[in-house]
């Protein structure tokens, strides 16, 4: 009886010790620099990973330069961030001095008036240079002709192969598909069910498939790189939404036949893709660069593609950037500070790169080795080559969440067609648009 | 002689509100002035960091009539809440009939079913959705020795709301099976003893004495279930992100992102209204039909 109850205790203590883990409104806190720093800094980010920790230490550094400064970091899970700071925006106080937000959400933000005008940061007046900055990247900054926030990084998205499922199938991880067909032809031999049998044999079993080809993950930056090779775009930029096109239909097409006429791709709803890759499940997966910590931790023998071409039109892939911000109230010594520390973060962002995320200081990008950072070197060089950035809108968010979203995820898992998704997609972004 | 208080007594009357006087404000700050704020928003197009925000009457409600998700939200969580409130109710007094008389182990079964309801519900979306992952889930390894394919608990369009329902169903009955437990140990012991001495069987027992006389707990704990929920969130937020596709989706979760995402706060209040009206009315009809069933007395 002793024996049950103190494995009961020990039960009741995991799932409580579990469910304050789980707390995931509360902050993860970081005091860097001395409590009696003259001028006090907060920074608020929703980087709960490892990359949170690697920038955790570029501050350190800053505050050991700068003891008359301290920054107390603040990180939360992106959707408790989000609400947070819009209450803080909102209210006209206890806004963070310093907060991330990704380049394509500057529309909704800076057409209210909440952000800090940044020219300054730049020269003439400030100390970067934007010719150390993809051109694409410091017109993403702009908002009605003013420049909105301070570049950290440009992530996005590439593909990462399992080297010894490749070596295995007798197949070279270096040489990465040129087109779609390529594609597709690698992902058939690396799909394989419990028979051994691949999906262009006769007896193909895809009910019980023990090793995939690819995955086709988080469809929105698939579906927006693959439309934008194919020539298209979810919008004309002119107020109307273009996603019942013939280049909406092929990119959408493309990702919905490598699951249900190909067969090398699960249905994305309950699939993890991340763990198949670790467990030897899955071979190629179309990934964001953020994933490199955890191929590190899983000690993964890992390669690292460009994004392919798929298209037929032009390269692309997309990207995004952390964009570093002030709220447009920041005044006094706090404002001085806050320049401060932004222009020391981008101007130090090496080991940012050792998270995954290419530098957006294209002279520190440059600098890096990919003995050291592979995903940040392959990565940077193709956002250098055929990245592209969203469009942006002030109802972006709405426009992917609520708009195209959830219709791509009903065409992958096999619950609408191709047509109807695009369809249902093209007027739901329509009425947003519409509307705003 | 001293005078006898009185409720007509002023002194008398101040000094028992001052006891009602913290509850109050927190009532007023926290719940009644939100619920007016809500209607008023309702009738504005406000957006949280617009400077002005348009008066629009009743246009909110009127595009809510006309929003396709609204209504698939709704559709959502009206199976998941008749789901979970149905299957909360019927198996908590299950397990409380099983566990009320005293015996070997009946606390350790008490401790044990009670636990999961002190899990936040971030915890038990990790561990459901640990526990329902297709590939690498506890379930689907326990249903592989019977030689069962592994099952998209999650991802299937017609498996995800009963899984969440289930998922909810070992969360959350452990807190109407204690309110059962103290409606079952209200039922006089006379009664039980009469109907022995009638000659009365165990089924017959629980059919006819136990369950009638646990009306009042029955119905208590299935009208606030149901209400509880509707505003179901955090399963359909944490664990499926809404999907596959919209297939779960639910009117809070469209609610939140709403107000919260897409900052409508003027739509997201008229969507909180109606959802509002909705559970009222549903409660409604609860009391109707509870009333029209002939009242036990003993």
């Amino acid at each position: 009886m002793k024996k049950v109850l103190a494995l009961l205790l020990s039960g009741l203590v995991a799932v409580l010790g579990l469910s304050a883990q789980a707390d995931a409104t509360k902050p993860i806190v970081l005091q860097a620099g001395s409590a009696n720093a003259k001028t006090k800094l907060v920074f608020w980010n929703g980087l709960t990973g490892s990359d949170g920790v690697t920038l955790d230490g570029i501050v350190k550094k800053f505050t050991d330069r700068n003891p008359d400064i301290s920054v107390r970091v603040e990180k939360m899970v992106w959707n408790t961030y989000f609400d947070k700071l819009l209450t803080s925006l909102a209210s006209g106080s206890g806004a963070p001095d310093v907060f991330l937000l990704h380049e394509f959400e500057i529309p909704q933000f800076a057409s209210q008036g909440v952000l800090y005008e940044s020219s300054e940061f730049f020269k003439p007046k400030g100390e970067l240079d934007k010719a150390d900055y993809e051109p694409e990247y410091i017109k993403a900054l702009n908002w009605e002709g003013k420049t909105y926030g301070v570049p950290l990084d440009r992530h996005g998205w590439g593909v990462i192969v399992n080297k010894d499922l490749f070596k295995k199938a007798g197949l070279d991880p270096a040489k990465a598909p040129k087109n779609a067909q390529e594609f597709i032809d690698l992902a058939t031999k690396l799909t394989i069910d419990k028979n051994g049998k691949h999906p262009d044999q006769a007896g193909f079993d895809d009910k019980n498939v023990v090793q995939w080809g690819t995955f086709a993950s988080w469809p929105k930056p698939n579906f927006l790189s693959t439309l934008w090779q194919y020539g298209g775009n979810w919008t004309d930029g002119k107020g109307k939404a273009t996603l019942d096109t013939p280049e909406a239909h092929k990119a959408l097409q493309f990702w919905v036949d490598l699951i249900y006429k190909y067969r090398v791709s699960p249905k994305p709803a309950g699939f993890d893709g991340w763990q198949s890759l670790a467990n030897q499940k899955l071979a190629i997966i179309p990934e964001g660069c953020w994933i490199y910590n955890f191929l590190v931790d899983s000690k993964l023998n890992f390669g690292v593609w460009e994004y392919p071409q798929f298209g037929d039109k032009k390269a692309a892939v997309w990207t995004s950037g952390h964009v570093m911000y002030m709220p447009a109230t920041e005044s006094g010594d706090n404002l001085v500070a806050a320049k401060k520390l932004i222009t020391y973060l981008s101007q130090n962002t090496a080991t940012w790169a050792t998270a995954g995320m290419p530098p957006a200081n294209l002279k520190v990008r440059a600098a890096l080795k990919a003995s050291e950072v592979p995903v940040a070197v392959t990565y940077g060089a193709s956002f250098k080559r055929q990245g592209q950035f969203d469009t942006g809108n002030v109802a972006i968010t709405e426009i992917i969440d609520k708009g195209y979203g959830p219709e791509l995820d009903s065409a992958l898992n096999g619950l609408k067609t191709v047509d109807q998704a695009l369809k249902d997609a093209n007027k739901a972004v329509q009425d947003i648009l519409n509307r705003n | 002689m001293t005078r006898v208080q009185s409720w007509r007594n002023g002194r008398y009357i101040a000094g028992n509100y001052l006891f009602v006087l913290p509850f109050l404000a927190f009532f007023l700050v926290f719940t009644a002035i939100p619920i007016v704020q809500a209607v008023v928003m309702s009738l504005y197009n406000w957006a949280i960091l617009a400077k002005t925000h348009p008066f629009v009457g009743l246009d909110n409600y009127v595009r809510l009539l006309d929003d396709q998700i609204w209504w698939q939200a709704l559709r959502n969580t009206t199976w998941f809440a008749f789901l979970s409130a149905g299957a909360i109710t019927i198996f908590s007094l299950f397990v409380s009939l099983q566990i009320r008389k005293p015996g070997r182990g009946r606390n350790v079964y008490r401790f044990l079913f009670y636990v999961p309801v002190v899990l936040s519900v971030a915890a038990m979306g990790i561990v459901v959705g640990w526990a329902f992952n297709t590939q690498f889930g506890l379930v689907n390894a326990l249903l592989a020795p019977l030689g069962l394919q592994p099952i998209n608990w999650l991802g299937e369009k017609e498996l995800v709301i009963p899984t969440l329902a289930l998922a909810t169903l070992w969360w959350g009955f452990g807190g109407p099976m204690l309110i059962y437990l103290a409606g079952l140990q209200s039922i006089p012991r006379q009664v039980y003893e009469a109907s022995e001495i009638d000659g009365a069987g165990r089924w017959q027992t629980t059919w006819r004495i136990t369950l009638p006389l646990m009306r009042t707990s029955i119905f208590f704990v299935l009208v606030t279930q149901l209400i509880a929920h509707i505003q179901v969130f955090g399963q359909s937020y944490l664990i499926t992100g809404g999907g596959p596709g919209r297939e779960s989706y639910t009117s809070i979760y469209y609610l939140y992102q709403t107000a919260w995402r897409y900052y409508h706060m003027g739509y997201g209040s008229a969507i909180a209204v109606s959802l509002a009206v909705f559970i009222l009315v549903v409660t409604l009809i609860q009391f109707w039909w509870n009333r029209r069933q002939a009242a036990v007395e003993y």
